[in-house]
């Protein structure tokens, strides 16, 4: 009954205090399959806040979010969790990886999580740092790969668990220009190819151009939804 | 891949970790090494006090004891000495006549305890001759010699050879007395022991007494302590008008303190991992707070409570686990060697408590198994807090922190 990936109906967060905050304000919003959308707007905007109440990383104060027609609101956190681990792939600004692991193991975690066996998940691995273009760096850890590789092992480790779509908060922040472009490029071709679903925020204008759909947040608004081929 | 993580965890902060694995180590084995040394110099203690005061049991009249009457004879001991002499692991038996009487020496008197002994047979149950280090245990002297202690014969400005009078009441209660010369002083370094027993022969007091042959006190030595307290219910039950007690029962306190030895390791060990536990529980702290936004995105990216609860858990119990065994082994190690050769605490002040010189370190062998599960207890305790601490973490708030 439901094509889209992503509901959200008259979702509203706000933080309270002495003013307040009206975080993300009364939106409605629908993402389908193979989406590559950008969320924009300035600091503050609220895109953070909307990208975490998506993620089932927040609860809203107000509205619905569905995910393939599914309620996620009325989760108890432990079910929140599991639904993270099986319908949504993160990507966050850094911090992504498990410093310990090697970029393969990091990869490789997510699908323990999901107890899918040993031989599986390390063959899905492989596939998928080989895709974002890292198949000579399994064996490092976080700390002997640059920014840019960093965040394309968590590209890698976002899709290992096969989710619905994949959200990245600024995904891009931490990178140089010409690490920013190859991580979009690898994005967009696994979208294109892959037809997954990308939603990510930013508010570098280079990164906006390569998005297919740009969403603008202003104070927890929507102020313009443009798609852009 | 869980164990892999908490296993690398530890060793992210090197120096941390070795702290804390250091400490657990040193630790355990200073507790276990040091309650082994008390257990074995207390152990050592008790075993000359059976030896020299108490002989493993006794025999008396059910009311000398308390009334110390010179008339509470023993009543028929011979059969009953014969059965004792003829059972298996019996060392020695002394049969003595005990009184209160007054020594009367040059210019001092006072007030003693008078036991009537046949040298010989004293000689093995109590062992007494050897504390002798000035003449020679009733050697020496032929009428009426009288063995007492440094302490005493200082007291009564006696020197070797010198006269004593013993005052006593006689079974008919007439006071009488005699003169003795001493024959042999010793030095039990236990001062209300050397303070109160002077010993002269049996016959000498039985004359005095005018007992005829007849004892107040059975004292028998065992090869094994162990065997005192049966041997000692299987007379009983045959001679029910007599009172025969093993060694624990002769002294008040006895049982409750060798019931407190052996689990004072445990309060000693358990002191210091109460100690331990909160280092634990402060490394395993700063560990989780470090890696705060690790975990936040572990949880955001599909980590359950349960599975973060685990690797927590885990990472604590690993930590622990690595110094017990090193601090276990070095305290087995350390416990046997000088439990065989002994440390010498000669010229020391327990030397002159009466302690002995050398303590052989000793341990029950269950303790290891019992400490090494209060080891594998400290760290499940040291791991729920951290853990608990962890789970607060809300994932949305971790991640903002990036
Ligand atoms: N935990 C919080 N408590 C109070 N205010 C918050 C909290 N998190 C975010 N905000 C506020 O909500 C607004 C939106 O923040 P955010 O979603 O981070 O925006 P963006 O990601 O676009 O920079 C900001 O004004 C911010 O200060
Ligand atoms: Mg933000």
């Amino acid at each position: 009954m439901n094509e889209f990936v992503i509901e959200a109906r008259n979702l509203s967060k706000v933080y309270p205090g002495a003013v307040d905050v009206h975080a993300v304000n009364h939106i409605d919003l629908q993402i389908e399959n193979d989406e590559f959308t950008a969320i924009v707007g300035p600091s503050g905007s609220g895109k953070t806040t909307l990208l975490n109440l998506i993620g089932g990383l927040d609860r809203p104060s107000t509205g619905e979010i569905l995910v393939n027609g599914h309620q996620i609101h009325d989760l108890t956190d432990n079910q929140l969790i599991d639904f993270r681990l099986r319908h949504i792939g993160f990507v966050f600004q850094s911090y992504n990886l498990i410093p310990v692991l090697t970029a393969l193991e990091n990869t490789e975690f997510i699908m323990l999580m999901q107890n899918i066996p040993k031989a599986q998940r390390e063959q899905r691995a492989i596939e998928l740092l080989n895709e974002v273009g890292l198949g000579e760096k399994l064996h490092s850890r976080p700390t002997q790969l640059s920014g840019g590789q960093q965040q394309r092992v968590a590209v890698a480790r976002a899709l290992a668990s096969k989710p619905d779509f994949v959200l990245a908060d600024e995904p891009t922040a931490n990178l140089d220009s010409e690490s920013a472009f190859n991580l979009l490029d690898i994005m967009a071709r696994l979208n294109k190819e892959e037809g997954i679903t990308f939603l990510f925020s930013t508010h570098d204008q280079r990164v906006i151009d390569r998005a297919r759909r740009v969403i603008t947040l202003e104070d927890g608004r929507i102020v313009s939804d443009i798609r852009q081929s | 891949m869980l164990w892999k993580v908490a296993w690398r965890n530890i060793w992210r902060n090197r120096t941390r970790s070795l702290v804390i694995i250091i400490a657990i180590a040193l630790g355990l084995w200073a507790g276990v090494f040091a309650s082994a040394f008390v257990v074995g110099m207390m152990h050592e203690k008790i075993d000359s006090l059976i030896k020299l005061e108490i002989s493993d049991f006794q025999v008396h009249h059910p009311k000398f004891r308390d009334e110390q009457d010179v008339r509470f004879f023993i009543a028929e001991p011979e059969k009953l000495i014969e059965g004792i002499r003829r059972e298996e692991g019996v060392r020695g038996v002394s049969e003595r006549l005990v009184v209160n009487a007054m020594i009367s020496g040059p210019g001092q008197s006072g007030a003693a305890q008078v036991f009537g002994v046949d040298p010989e047979r004293e000689a093995v149950v109590s062992g007494l001759n050897t504390y002798i280090d000035s003449g020679a245990w009733f050697e020496g002297i032929k009428r009426n010699p009288i063995v007492l202690s440094h302490r005493l014969a200082e007291k009564y400005h006696v020197k070797l050879r010198s006269k004593l009078v013993i005052t006593v009441q006689d079974v008919h209660g007439e006071i009488t007395a005699a003169s003795f010369r001493v024959a042999g002083i010793f030095d039990t370094k236990n001062p209300p022991f050397d303070d109160r027993q002077v010993y002269v022969r049996r016959s000498d007091l039985d004359a005095l007494l005018g007992s005829e042959g007849k004892v107040h006190e059975i004292a028998v030595s065992l090869d094994d302590h162990e065997q005192a307290d049966p041997m000692a219910s299987k007379f009983a039950a045959v001679r029910s008008d007599l009172e025969i007690l093993p060694w624990m029962d002769l002294t008040p306190g006895m049982r409750l303190m060798i019931g407190m030895l052996d689990t004072y390791t445990y309060y000693i060990v358990g002191i210091i991992m109460l100690a331990l536990l909160f280092s634990i529980i402060n490394t395993m702290l700063m560990a989780v707070l470090e890696r705060v936004r690790e975990i936040g995105m572990l949880m955001a990216v599909g980590m359950n409570k349960m599975r973060v609860f685990s690797m927590i858990v885990l990472e604590t119990i690993m930590l622990t686990m690595i110094g017990g065994p090193v601090g276990l082994i070095l305290a087995w190690g350390s416990v046997n060697y000088f439990g065989k050769v002994g440390i010498n605490v000669g010229g020391s002040a327990y030397a002159d408590m009466g302690f002995a010189a050398t303590v052989y370190t000793r341990l029950v062998p269950q303790t290891y198994l019992i400490i090494t599960l209060m080891v594998i207890g400290m760290a499940i305790l040291a791991a729920i807090y951290p853990a608990r601490k962890a789970l607060q973490l809300n994932p949305s708030e971790a991640i903002r922190k990036i």
